[in-house]
């Protein structure tokens, strides 16, 4: 349809007329279409991936030596510290599968746009701007820590436009899933990928609301008042729960979306408890829930873990490890009910012809089990330490590098490897081409590698030398840094984190090569509306589906039309989960 | 990027047999409850850091937590009584809404509107007359911050408020399509609630 307006008409009467895409360059700029803004989402959360990493080289460099600062000074330590986590977490993280979702769920649920689609669009725009003035913040001397009293302000202002930014693209993805699901598509049979995206979607509402009231208090208190939380050197400890577990659980929520959308794909059934597969994402982001985690609010609030807070976060830690757990054993569970199952064509995905996708969901999904597992582990620790007998002078764990180990795990392992399986996956439904394998298994053994080197060197190092986790709560933390690293080995061990971080960086260099030559140079294959065989809605559409609104919604009965379909045609009815219990009956 | 301009092509059958967008009288009213659970959520985190405070001041005998600053509260109470009565006014304009009756609606809108610029005069006079400076001391910043943040939540209210009931004035309201009105009468009544645990916090317990 070439009209300037695509006319729809429902059952009710006449919906009006909804704008059509400008499909000039000039379109990208005033676009309220999820799949512009998805792809928009998606590139610039990359490039902050490698903006972050190669900000953590920089940190982990620094303190590979005992001999005092090599490559930052003692101010721009703190703020390239502090810049890490705000490009890997609010750049790359949040964004990158915020950019999926807003492209993906509408999609899988039958509906015609992202809710909302001109603040999904404010939302990119909002968050692009505010990253931009974050980074010209820290430019400016102005991160926490920072000598330039506005350009502190400034930060603070910019993250508070961040988080305003991810909350509004968060609140369209969690309405479009609980609204504008096509008819015949009930909450019980959403894809799992739009469940994890709600999930996600909704906690980020409710965690990142905290935040916005910190960083209130925290902006007066820092241009106007008498500076009782510290200034400029008080904001981090404040905010930093955002950046650590459990908290990071919530983040990668969606790549357990991810693991289950390949997995079913792989295993061509759908699982044998649906409400079991949601609930377990559910109890992840449940637990994730940071929030009561932050004991930086008051000053003594630091101490006190050997209290009912103690408790709280072996909690946490328990229930997002019994929820990571509980679906990967579900998910492993519905690939060996499928062992015998045929495949209805070659070009299937199957974990007998595993691709990079597979591969990195497999692995992702593994990581954030181990993360789950290392937190309970360490948050124990503390707790029983503290709570037998003090703590003995030792550090406890949450204040060491640990902390820094767990972030690596979960950022650069769960979120990278979710990220580039959700890329392999979605490539040729996002821009109608496949990513290069080749690049794709190359990009997956580096992040995959460097993620756990990154993690094994601060993680030794905090078991061992209890070096601290740097800029945590008060500030002058540089003299107690340097008076424990001297000679303890913490310096060998952050150079093994920084080793493994350059493979990191590797690896996210290579997928944004993948995504320039197989995607902007038109050099990855052309693909048809669903070449993996998948199961959810979005592959009955072309690839990519045209832009601009749908003129008329799928009729769904499930969110695996396909297999239903499959199934229908070896002489069974039903859908979803009737029907899997019907082809038990099928002969192989 | 590869991107095509045309429509979703020719409908599979059995698989596009539902024809344009259907109305989704509902999206605006999740939405609105999805912002008011970040709204307070922050509102929460703010004054539990307000109360955290207060707290760890008590724990030194010698701190003026106050530093001497006299709160005048009937002023403030009229105020929140003027904002309660703008909520069944308000909830008045909905029911209304729903029944079709524009001329009730519209001036139950209007009159919600009226208290919550009277309540705006209110506490502008109020905290005038305190002489609440900001950065005087760690209880009058904490103060204009946490009432700064839920004023500006009820800013954000009144802006809501007045923009759908432009768009009742242009035809968008009646028995079919009172929800985007009920949808911010809901962020409004959210926006009153966080005012008063506001004042409560703040200025009545201090």
């Amino acid at each position: 349809m070439t009209d300037a307006t695509t006319e729809a008409t429902h059952s009710g009467g006449t919906a009006g007329a909804v704008p059509a895409e400008d499909p000039t360059a000039f379109g990208w700029l005033n676009t309220a279409d999820h799949k512009r803004i998805g792809r928009l989402f998606i590139a610039c959360s990359l490039l902050f991936a490698l903006a972050g990493a190669i900000a953590d080289l920089l940190v982990r460099f620094d303190l590979a030596s005992s001999s005092g600062h090599t490559v930052l000074n003692g101010d721009s330590f703190v703020q390239v510290f502090t810049f890490t986590r705000d490009a890997l977490v609010f750049g790359m993280l949040i964004p990158l599968f915020l950019g999926i979702a807003i492209y993906v769920v509408p999609l899988q649920v039958g509906a015609p746009n992202i809710a909302f689609g001109r603040a999904a669009a404010l939302s990119f725009w909002g968050w692009l701007v505010s990253a931009g003035v974050l980074v010209g913040a820290y430019i400016a001397n102005g991160g926490p820590g920072g000598g330039f009293s506005d350009g502190v302000d400034l930060h603070l202002l910019a993250l508070a436009g961040l988080v305003i930014s991810l909350l509004t693209g968060a609140i369209c993805v969690a309405v479009t899933t609980l609204t504008m699901r096509a008819p015949g598509m009930y909450m019980d049979r959403t894809p799992p990928f739009a469940w994890s995206a709600l999930v996600t979607a909704s906690m980020l509402v409710v965690s990142l609301g905290v935040v916005l009231g910190q960083i209130v208090i925290l902006y007066i208190e820092h241009r106007y008042g008498p500076r009782f939380l510290g200034g400029n050197y008080g904001i981090w400890s404040r905010i930093d729960w955002m950046y650590r577990t459990p908290q990071l659980f919530i983040y990668v929520v969606p790549v357990l979306g991810v693991v289950a959308e390949i997995m079913l794909a792989a295993a061509r059934r759908w699982v044998f408890e649906p409400l079991a597969l949601y609930f377990t994402m559910g109890l992840v982001g449940l637990f994730g829930f940071g929030a009561w985690a932050n004991f930086g609010i008051t000053d003594e609030g630091a101490d006190i873990v050997d209290g009912l807070e103690g408790i709280v976060l072996v909690g946490l830690y328990a229930g997002a490890l019994a929820g990571v757990s509980g679906l990967l054993a579900l998910l492993g569970f519905t690939l060996w009910q499928s062992r015998n199952r045929p495949r209805p064509r070659s070009g299937a995905v199957s974990l007998t012809r595993p691709n990079t996708a597979v591969v990195a969901a497999f692995g992702a999904g593994t990581l954030i089990a181990v993360a789950a597992l290392v937190g309970l582990i360490g948050t124990g620790v503390d707790w029983l330490q503290i709570a037998g007998r003090g703590t003995d002078g030792n550090a406890p764990l949450r204040f060491t590098t640990w902390v820094t180990g767990q972030q690596s795990l979960l950022i650069y392992g769960a979120g990278l490897l979710g990220g580039l399986a959700a890329l392999h996956w979605w490539a040729p439904k996002i821009w109608g081409r496949r990513l290069s394998e080749l690049a794709g298994f190359a990009s997956l053994l580096a992040i995959g590698v460097g993620a756990l080197v990154a993690w094994l060197g601060p993680t030794l190092s905090g078991v061992f030398t209890e070096q601290p986790q740097f800029v945590y709560g008060a500030p002058l933390l540089t003299t107690r840094y340097g008076s424990q690293v001297d000679d303890s080995g913490a310096e060998g061990l952050s150079a093994l984190g920084a080793v493994g971080v350059v493979i990191v960086l590797v690896g996210v260099a290579l997928v944004v090569l993948n995504l320039l030559v197989s995607v902007a140079m038109r050099k990855g294959a052309e693909t048809e509306a669903d070449p993996w065989d998948g199961l959810t809605p979005e592959w009955l559409l072309p690839s990519p589906p045209p832009l601009g609104p749908a003129a008329a919604l799928p009729e769904l009965t499930s969110g695996t039309p396909l297999l239903d379909a499959e199934l229908n045609g070896n002489g069974l009815n039903g859908s979803g989960a009737a029907a899997e219990r019907a082809a038990e009956e099928v002969p192989a | 990027m590869a991107d095509t301009t045309s429509t979703l092509e020719a409908p599979q059958p059995g698989r596009y047999s539902v024809p344009g967008p259907p109305p989704r009288p509902r999206s605006q009213l999740v939405g609105t409850g999805f912002a008011i659970a970040a709204g307070a959520m922050a509102v929460a985190g703010a004054l539990g850091h307000y109360m955290a405070r207060r707290h760890a001041s008590g724990i030194d005998p010698g701190h003026d937590w106050l530093a001497g600053q006299s709160v005048p509260n009937p002023q403030l109470v009229y105020a929140l009584i003027t904002l309660l009565v703008s909520v069944v006014t308000a909830h008045w304009a909905v029911w209304a809404s729903a029944r079709g009756e524009r001329s009730h609606t519209w001036v139950g809108m209007a009159l919600t509107l009226v208290m919550g610029l009277a309540f705006f005069n209110m506490v502008m006079f109020s905290l005038n007359r305190m002489g609440l400076e900001i950065g005087s001391g760690e209880w009058a910043t904490l103060a204009f911050a946490v009432t700064g943040l839920s004023l500006a939540i009820l800013i954000v209210g009144m802006f809501y408020l007045g923009l759908m009931t432009l768009r009742s004035l242009g035809g968008s309201v009646g028995r079919d399509r009172s929800t985007p009105l009920g949808a911010a009468v809901f962020f409004w009544d959210f926006a009153v609630l966080a005012w008063a645990a506001t004042w409560y916090v703040v200025y009545v317990v201090k």
